[in-house]
This record gives structure tokens, C-alpha cells and sequence, in this order.
């Protein structure tokens, strides 16, 4: 989708997405020529029909945050642990980004639940090594 | 005035870059993927899935480097047939961490994140209109699933496709011309015509065609040793592409699957020879470019 400044002829460009209010996205564009701004406000469908896609609206580079799309189906995520998040290490949490970040969440929550098992203080390289033998992986 | 076309680049948030790119991060890490076959029919309730951990088995003991990606995300049964229990998902250095059989088939099911007391469901704003998107959304995670794991390298990424005759030929067009297809079958004329209709909506693709497993063609009693007919068959229906194989029902195999275990390793079982012949005659196809 596009949208044209009529008055300058000009391509309007994408300046700010505001964060989502009830299912409604709120794309704001400018004219570049006039300054001239409108925003595109989209019902849930519409926001609904984007997210399937799989791709971030908003200027280039910008990211807003991806939500585990399953997260009120797996137990132990819509809930914080009662013994709190378990502490990662820097070389864990490396690890932890090279998953998508949809199956994060999932990720972080299985490994802490292994690591609380194996009365585990910490996760780090060793743990998701472990887990992994662990498993028969 | 411009048009739409007058106008380089989209909205401002580079959707086609992003697509590209997903597609790119998806190439990458099905690199080291030798052949890729999607096993479908349009029908279901034939051993899609029965028949693709079985042959899975077969090519891994033939010394094949195998896995499996189960796309039926709705109703993954992969995870249960490799005798998965609960497990976490676990960061690799290269993605998502392959589960393993106890032979070193790798199994990507969504059956081993969603319980199967529970349907599949996804986060959404749009509730109720779910008829409009989420065959999108499904695609878009099995996009990821496909980009996020660690495959390595493997012979065979076998992909146990969902039933319904327009999903097939859907998901052909997701994997690409790079997926060959086997179709399976029970020797009924409502399957083959089921089958039929894939085949006809396949045709329009460039995905090559292996050819037709014929499922349960038969029964293997154990007591008397003999094949005896489970369906009429009236041989109206001629699907005009290769047999590659006819799989007797076994209801050890059966078992077998509903416990996340290997059939017997015994030689004469004819349901397992059947399914190592199919094996071979797959290994040979894909070997002929």
C-alpha cells in the first residue's frame, strides 16, 4: 500500500507507527514536499492480516516487539515463575538469539523449567548442553 | 497524477525486502538439505504420516542422514510417532536444536510444543474472522520453523503434508519446485479420486511428481502369513503416474506408531519389506535427475 500526497503529487512517506491500541494500528505519513500528515488507522482484520504475513510495519529497521503467537497455549508463559526467572549468561543469551525470536519465549521457559529440575541456579552453555543430551538430542 | 506503479518501493516499511529476505534466511538454512519430498494425498486418514516416519526409518537404516518436518500443524502426529514427551526447545548455535529419535531421525512437529489436549491456536486481535487468516499465518510459521532450525545436513527432509487437495497443492507452491512429491493412497475409488484432484492441482506446478504409494493395500494377517483384501478394489480410477510401492496394513505398525515405536526389526514382516522397497525406489528416483 501507498499513499500519495494528491495536492504535490508527491509519494507519502512513513514516519511513526503507534503502538497497537485494541487491535488498531496507527501508521502516521508525511508529504515530504508539503509536510502535509495523515494517518492510516487499521481495524483488527486489517492489523490481523499484516501480522500473518510475518512482516513488521513501521519505517525501515524499526522492530516492535515479537510476541510468542502461541504463548496462551504453553504452560508457564502467560504466568512468571514463582521462583522468578532464572539469571542467563551472556553466552546463553547469544545462544538464545540465534532461535527465531516467535519460539523465544517457549525457549526461555522450557530451559529454566530443565534447569529448576536439575536444581540449577543459572543457564548457561554447559545447561543448553546438557538439556540437549538430556533429551537425546 | 502518479500511479501506484509511479512510485519506487512500498508503503515505507519494505515488505517485499522483508519477504525476500525471510525466503533467503529459509534457502540458508536448508543448504545443507540434499533432497527435499513432501508426502501427501488430498485425502486423509491414508498413513500420510504412518508412511513417512516409516520410510524415514527406512532410508535412515539404508545409512541416509533423514528428517522430517511434520506441516501439519493442526494435527501434528509426528512428535507422538517418534516417542517424543514433553521437551524444551533448545538454542543452538546455528537455530533451533533438532529433536532426535533414538536412531537420529530428526523430527520438527508442532506436536512437541502443543499438547495434545490442545488445538493449535495464535495470539489475535481478530477473532472469529480466523477463516481469513490463518492459512497465512500458518504458512508464515512454518516460513520460520524452516529458517529457524538447525538442519544441517541431512539426504532426505522428508515433510509430512497436511490433508486436503487445495493444501497440497498450496504447500508445493510454499516449498517450491525444489520438493518433489510422492502422493499416497488406499486402493479405494473415493481415495483415488480424492488423489486424483491433487494430482490435478499439482500438475499446474512445477514440483516434480515421484509418483503414488498404495497404502493399506491388503491386510498382513500375522497368524496365517497372507495378504487378505481390506477394500474393494474396482481399478477404475487410473492416477497415469508411477506406482512406487503397495504397504500392507499392519496393526503392529499401528501399535507401534501409538507408542513412538520402530516396527520389530524382522525381515520377513511384509509391511516392513513393502515400505523398504517404496524406501529404495525413492532413494533410486531421486538419485535420477
Amino acid at each position: 500500500m501507498k499513499f500519495l500526497c494528491v495536492l504535490c503529487d508527491q509519494p507519502m512517506k512513513l514516519v511513526q507507527v503507534a503502538p497497537p491500541d485494541r487491535g488498531s494500528l496507527s501508521v502516521v505519513y508525511e508529504c515530504p514536499e508539503c509536510a502535509h500528515r495523515i494517518a492510516m488507522l487499521t481495524n483488527p482484520l486489517e492489523t490481523q492480516m499484516m501480522t500473518s504475513l510475518g512482516v513488521e510495519i513501521g519505517p525501515s529497521g524499526e522492530k516492535t516487539e515479537s510476541k510468542c503467537p502461541f504463548s496462551g497455549m504453553i504452560q508457564g508463559m502467560s504466568a512468571p515463575s514463582a521462583d522468578g526467572d532464572l539469571p542467563w549468561t551472556a553466552k546463553a543469551l547469544e545462544r538464545l538469539a540465534n532461535v527465531p525470536e516467535f519460539v523465544r519465549p517457549m525457549a526461555r521457559v522450557g530451559i529454566e523449567r530443565y534447569a529448576r529440575e536439575q536444581g540449577l541456579r543459572e543457564v548457561d552453555v554447559q545447561v543448553l548442553e546438557q538439556a540437549k543430551s538430556f533429551f537425546g538430542m | 497524477m502518479k500511479s501506484y506503479y509511479d512510485i519506487a518501493g512500498d508503503g515505507g516499511s519494505n515488505v517485499e525486502a522483508q519477504v525476500v529476505a525471510k525466503r533467503g534466511r529459509i534457502a540458508a538454512s536448508l543448504a545443507g538439505v540434499r533432497h527435499m519430498l513432501a508426502i501427501g494425498s488430498g485425502k486423509g486418514g491414508v498413513g500420510k504420516s504412518t508412511l513417512t516416519m516409516q520410510l524415514a526409518r527406512a532410508l535412515r537404516a539404508s545409512g541416509a542422514g533423514v528428517a522430517i518436518l511434520d506441516a501439519d500443524l493442526n494435527g501434528p502426529s509426528q512428535a507422538r510417532m517418534a516417542g517424543f514427551g514433553r521437551m524444551p526447545i533448545i538454542p543452538g548455535p546455528d537455530g533451533i536444536v533438532m529433536p532426535r529419535t533414538p536412531s537420529g531421525i530428526g523430527v520438527v512437529s508442532m506436536g512437541v510444543l502443543v499438547p495434545e489436549s490442545e488445538a493449535l491456536d495464535f495470539e489475535t486481535v481478530a477473532r472469529g474472522d480466523t477463516y481469513l487468516w490463518r492459512a497465512t499465518r500458518e504458512f508464515s510459521l512454518l516460513g520460520d520453523l524452516l529458517a529457524g532450525v538447525a538442519w544441517g545436513t541431512l539426504d532426505f527432509l522428508l515433510i509430512d503434508l497436511p490433508p486436503g487437495a487445495e493444501r497440497t497443492f498450496q504447500y508445493a507452491e510454499f516449498f517450491g519446485p525444489a520438493a518433489a512429491i510422492v502422493l499416497v493412497t488406499i486402493p479405494s475409488d473415493l481415495s483415488r479420486g480424492v488423489v486424483a484432484r491433487s494430482l490435478a492441482a499439482l500438475r499446474k506446478t512445477p514440483n516434480r511428481i515421484l509418483g503414488y504409494v498404495d497404502n493399506m493395500k491388503g491386510y498382513a494377517c500375522s497368524g496365517c502369513h497372507t495378504i487378505r483384501p481390506l477394500f474393494a478394489e474396482s481399478g477404475a480410477i487410473d492416477l497415469g503416474i508411477p506406482c512406487l510401492g503397495s504397504v500392507p496394513f499392519d496393526p503392529d505398525l499401528a501399535a507401534a506408531c501409538d507408542r513412538g515405536e520402530a516396527l520389530p526389526d524382522d525381515p520377513s514382516n511384509p509391511t516392513r519389506r513393502a515400505i523398504r522397497e517404496v524406501a529404495l525406489e525413492i532413494h533410486r528416483c531421486m538419485e535420477v535427475t
